[in-house]
């Protein structure tokens, strides 16, 4: 059957995650945006939780496909990493890279792991195990106010924007997306991205460790 | 020996039609009852094993390299000629016929050549259907560039790689026929026999490079396309592996061999720097469009070229030839320029190079223009010299480049062994004494796409063959024979090397000897000379060559021994041939044969044949068998390019 | 005339199923202007001369455009020169007393068969699955019958110059082939001629391509900058969406 085929062959492993890749990158845009509310003070933040919840199917399925898409990825992530490990160490005598900045593209196995460890605390620590009873936008300023928290989500983001850094440019690559005219512009969102992640996500936990968010 | 060209009779234009209506035709169900093998896969041999294949017939394809695709047809840069007259230039069958004829000094049949020249059209139709990116105008129709001895744009190009799309195309139809079954593709295996049993090509013998081991295939006809024999002079143009072995072989077995002083010396090619050099590199003839081509007038002249002045540098071509000047055919540019050097005007560390300067064109046109026309050029020369000729002058130097002569073949492309086919650079057929730019390219595909399978189909169509395998008493002799050999080359190493020579040692002594003396310009004496010291060349070899490692795996030392035996063993038949053809033609210039200019000398009347020797014994000499050329349709007339 | 000492660390194994080791050599008086297969051949006559088994090299055309050559020189496929074959590289580019590494191009799909030799039939088996357009011999319709646009038939020869060699497949991290597979499935693609065959092909091909062995793309980029031909990865992103289309929406 061609879907077999195509889960079995090497393109369709990596369009596979280039797709739930994009598909998660779009969740982050969403997430990034609600989450902005935070700087706009506490209550229009949990005005936005509230809206969100007020559609609990919605909220399940979104939650559902969310984790259909992250076990995709992580799954045929870690096979396609199984796979080249037998080929990738130790090769040669001397090992040498030509392409200057690899750093990002070798290390995105780790950086993918470093994340869905971040998930886990963070789904943990913002949904399954929240304090009942208290708002989120009180939640989400006590727990970030505390340093090795607030440093834990900081290092997070950096190895998010390190992962999309190579995971973005990939993704368009492995769907065809290369062309003299536009690679300027892609090269130039390689950067922009992760930076922008970097910069909403990580200027929350800032936000509330230097002390800016005591207004809040 | 007998040599029946066997060209069909009536008018010249019809004589093609005539011959395939006339041939015999074989089944189509019947096609896949005969086996046919293929050896080598350059253009010829990739073109016709998928041709054969598609036609049904079961093939077998043998070749050295690792894949098809390496043959050295890959390197050729410039272009393949067509007489499509897509320019409006007044292009025809008839000038690409007469062009060809008068390239090759008349010294090729009339009727091979006309027939090239009609099927040059369908090479550039099927090679655009199988994908070949030919080079296109802006409108998308396919652009073309004018080459030496034409005054008409008939050359299709894809960039400086031609050579490289054309073969990829064959190979890519051989890749179709492999995948469905017709074509068996042996790789890394090498011809060491020819098998011929109750008088005809029944098969050869191979050995297996990664492994040693000899093996028979049997078939019904074989086809050799396996190049030309360049790398006698152990310096050339050639790739490291090409070689004269399977031809030679063919020849031992009674194929006769024709023309083999017919060597082409290309004249701008980057000079010998060393001792070391393996082999030298081509730069396009198109550069002698905008370069000039000097060496000083003082011998003893020691500065660099930019600071010799004007009126200290002498622009022979131009000076001798007002009217081609920089642009005369590669024979002549080459014997000029060897001219040049023997009196002690070459240029450079070795004094074996004269100066391609870019300086004036490049003050004519803008740095920019020649670059874009040249860049890709001057880059390679860059890497290989270390200089940059936009600034300083190019040297060059002439190399051995092609071979023109080649095993004997009839209309048909059928050797004087029946059954035994030679097709491309490996035959004689079509060049004459020169060959002209582009059209290497365009015979081995005309051979391999278009003529072969009609004398294929003829050959089996009117003979009754008695069955025959590999258990065959002729089999089992030559393969004993083979192996005898590789033990024969191998005893001097069981002590050691000391005292001993190496292949290459040999090789380069076996290359300068044919250099010196049956180069661009022969004499008796120095032919004479080389003659006398080929024996002691033999027996040195024999004697005291040194290969180490085992003859039962991949030995390159071993391979290289084998070839060059048989490099030293066909030499003789390169001299002979020079010595008996008191005339010069084309690439071979006897000195003894020179108007007062110092051109080459014709001489119709003695010398209007195709020589064609036949191998009669290591101890004995060659007989000289002679087929006489008939010109009908041309008058040979003198070449002048003054 | 600028000469160089040498010391090389060469790979030797004497056949797939032997283990190979690193064999220390030194070469003396090596003149810049060789390329640096001629400097192996100096090694071989010297190892000849010495009673030892030379290196055994793949090469052949020694103008860079067959094919044949290639190895690892110090982690690198092909050397430190940009965009040349190991026989398009000259001396000059190593200095006296450089320790150079040279390995052949490892890949599970290029069992090696002696040295430096390896085989790379893989390539062959991958052309053979649908690298070409399905007609015969004859027949054909005149060459200039369908115009292409020039600036597409020079797109299609970027990637037509590929010359097989491995170089791609030897400095992926992965040792996938996904540069050479989709050098030839983007000449094709381009070309109307290609058209009819379009989506069986890259599937085809691709098939065959994890069939041999060879690793996945994770986009590292090394391929092309090892490329003696400067094949651009673009044609692996035309690759991709042959492939995606020929999956998703072939017949």
């Amino acid at each position: 059957m061609w879907f077999v085929s195509f889960v079995k062959s090497s393109i369709g492993k990596k369009i596979i995650m280039a797709t739930t890749g994009l598909l998660l990158i779009l969740f982050l845009a969403v997430h990034a945006f609600g989450n902005a509310a935070i700087y706009m003070g506490s209550k229009y933040f949990q005005i936005y939780a509230d809206t969100l919840h007020g559609f609990p199917v919605l909220v399940l399925i979104f939650g559902l496909g969310l984790l259909v898409l992250f076990i995709a990825h992580i799954s045929v992530g870690t096979l396609l990493f199984l796979e080249s490990r037998s080929t990738r160490y130790s090769r040669y005598e001397v090992n040498k890279r030509v392409v200057e900045n690899t750093f990002a593209s070798r290390t995105m196995p780790f950086t993918g792991l470093f994340i869905l460890v971040f998930t886990i605390i963070h789904v943990f620590g913002f949904n399954i195990a929240a304090p009942a009873g208290v708002p989120i936008s009180v939640t989400v300023k006590e727990y970030l106010s505390g340093f090795f928290y607030s440093l834990f989500y900081i290092v997070s983001f950096v190895a998010l924007a390190i992962h999309l850094n190579h995971g973005f440019w990939s993704m368009l690559q492995t769907f065809g997306v290369n062309h003299p005219r536009y690679n300027c512009l892609i090269a130039k969102l390689t950067i922009i991205v992760p930076v922008f992640f970097l910069v909403l996500f990580g200027g929350i936990p800032i936000y509330f460790m230097t002390g800016a968010g005591s207004a809040y | 020996m007998e040599l029946n060209a066997k060209i069909p009779s009536g008018p010249l234009s019809e004589k093609w039609d005539t011959h395939r209506f006339q041939s015999k035709l074989v089944n189509p169900a019947n096609r896949r009852k005969y086996k046919v093998i293929v050896v080598g896969t350059g253009l010829a041999g990739a073109s016709a094993s998928a041709t054969l294949g598609e036609l049904g017939y079961k093939v077998e394809t043998f070749c050295i390299s690792d894949s098809p695709r390496r043959a050295h047809s890959i390197a050729a840069q410039g272009g393949i000629n067509a007489a499509k007259n897509y320019q409006n230039d007044g292009d025809s069958v008839e000038r690409l016929f007469y062009d060809t004829i008068k390239g090759g000094d008349f010294r090729a049949r009339e009727a091979n050549v006309y027939r090239l020249a009609q099927v040059s059209g369908n090479i550039i139709d099927q090679c655009v259907a199988q994908g070949v990116p030919f080079a296109r105008e802006y409108g998308g129709n396919l652009a073309n560039r004018s080459f030496g001895g034409a005054q008409v744009s008939r050359t299709f190009y894809a960039r400086g790689q031609t050579g490289q799309q054309l073969l990829l195309g064959a190979y890519s139809a051989l890749s179709r026929q492999i995948k469905n079954g017709n074509v068996t593709m042996r790789p890394r295996k090498e011809m060491m026999e020819l098998v011929v049993i109750d008088g005809r090509a029944r098969g050869i013998i191979t050995r297996d490079i990664i492994t040693g081991e000899i093996q028979s295939h049997c078939a019904d006809a074989v086809l050799l396309c396996t190049g030309g024999y360049g790398n006698a002079y152990f310096l050339s143009t050639n790739a490291m592996a090409s070689n004269v072995t399977a031809a030679w072989r063919a020849c031992k077995k009674g194929a006769g061999f024709a023309n083999p002083s017919f060597v082409q010396i290309h004249p701008t090619c980057i000079p010998v720097h060393g001792t070391f050099q393996s082999k030298l590199t081509l730069m396009s003839e198109s550069l002698r469009n905008d370069g000039r081509v000097w060496v000083p007038k003082d011998k003893d002249d020691q500065r660099p070229p930019s600071q010799i002045p004007e009126e200290d540098r002498d622009y022979y071509l131009e000076n001798k030839y007002p009217s081609f000047g920089n642009l005369v055919p590669r024979d002549v540019a080459s014997r000029n320029a060897k001219e040049q050097c023997d009196q002690g005007k070459g240029v450079g560390s070795t004094k074996l190079a004269v100066y391609l300067d870019f300086a004036d064109a490049i003050k004519r046109d803008g740095e920019e223009t020649i670059f874009r026309k040249y860049g890709n050029l001057f880059q390679m020369y860059e890497k290989i010299v270390d200089t940059d000729p936009m600034k300083d002058p190019m040297m060059i130097y002439p190399a051995v480049h092609y071979t023109m002569g080649g095993l004997w073949v009839d209309y048909n492309l059928m050797t004087t062994i029946p059954g035994l086919f030679a097709l491309g650079e490996c035959n004689f057929s079509d060049h004459g004494a020169n060959r002209l730019g582009a059209s290497a390219l365009m015979q081995g595909l005309a051979d391999g796409y278009f003529v072969i399978s009609t004398s294929v189909g003829s050959y089996f169509g009117s003979e009754t063959m008695a069955p025959a395998d590999t258990t065959h008493e002729e089999f089992k002799t030559s393969e004993q024979n083979v192996a005898d050999r590789i033990s024969r080359l191998m005893r001097n190493s069981g002590d050691g090397p000391s005292g001993k020579v190496t292949v290459d040692e040999i090789h380069k002594e076996l290359g300068r000897l044919l250099w010196d003396n049956c180069g661009m310009a022969r004499n008796k004496e120095g032919l004479e000379h080389a003659l006398s010291r080929l024996p002691d060349l033999k027996k040195e070899f024999w004697d005291n060559v040194y290969i180490p490692g085992t003859g039962s795996d991949l030995n390159q030392s071993l391979e290289r021994a084998g070839r060059v035996a048989d490099f030293l063993e066909f030499a003789e038949f390169m001299i002979r041939d020079a010595l008996d053809r008191k005339e010069s033609c084309g690439c071979h210039l006897r000195e003894e044969s020179q108007t007062e200019e110092n051109e080459a000398l014709r001489d119709d009347e003695n010398y209007s044949y195709v020589s064609v020797w036949e191998y009669t014994g290591a101890d004995n000499e060659p007989n000289l068998h002679k087929e006489p050329l008939v010109f009908e349709n041309v008058t040979p007339s003198q070449r002048s390019y003054k | 005339m600028n000469t160089i000492d040498l010391t090389l660390k060469i790979w030797r194994q004497k056949d797939n199923d032997s283990l190979g080791n690193f064999e220390t050599y030194t070469l003396r008086d090596i003149t810049t202007d060789m390329s640096f297969l001629e400097m192996l051949d100096v090694l071989n006559e010297n190892l000849t001369k010495e009673g030892k088994e030379p290196v055994a090299f793949d090469h052949d055309c020694r103008e860079g455009i067959c094919g044949m050559c290639g190895a690892v020189v110090d982690g690198v496929a092909h050397g430190p020169d940009k965009e040349v074959t190991l026989c398009q590289l000259h001396m000059r580019t190593f200095n006296t007393g450089d320790t150079l590494v040279i390995e052949p191009f490892r890949s599970r799909a290029f069992p090696i068969r002696k040295d430096l030799v390896v085989d790379r039939s893989a390539f062959d088996r991958v052309i053979q699955a649908g690298g070409y357009v399905s007609i015969n011999t004859g027949g054909t319709i005149d060459g200039n019958a369908i115009p292409i646009s020039s600036e597409t038939a020079e797109l299609s020869m970027d990637a037509a110059a590929c010359i097989g060699c491995g170089a791609c497949v030897a400095s992926c991290p992965n040792g996938a082939a996904m540069l050479f597979t989709s050098a030839k499935i983007s000449q094709l693609a381009l070309l109307p001629q290609g058209q009819p065959e379009r989506k069986k092909r890259a599937q085809a091909m691709v098939q065959q391509m994890d069939a041999e062995g060879f690793g996945h793309c994770t986009n590292e980029k090394e391929c092309e900058m090892v490329c003696p031909k400067g094949i651009s990865i673009r044609n692996i992103a035309r690759l991709n969406r042959e492939y995606m289309k020929g999956i998703l929406m072939g017949e």
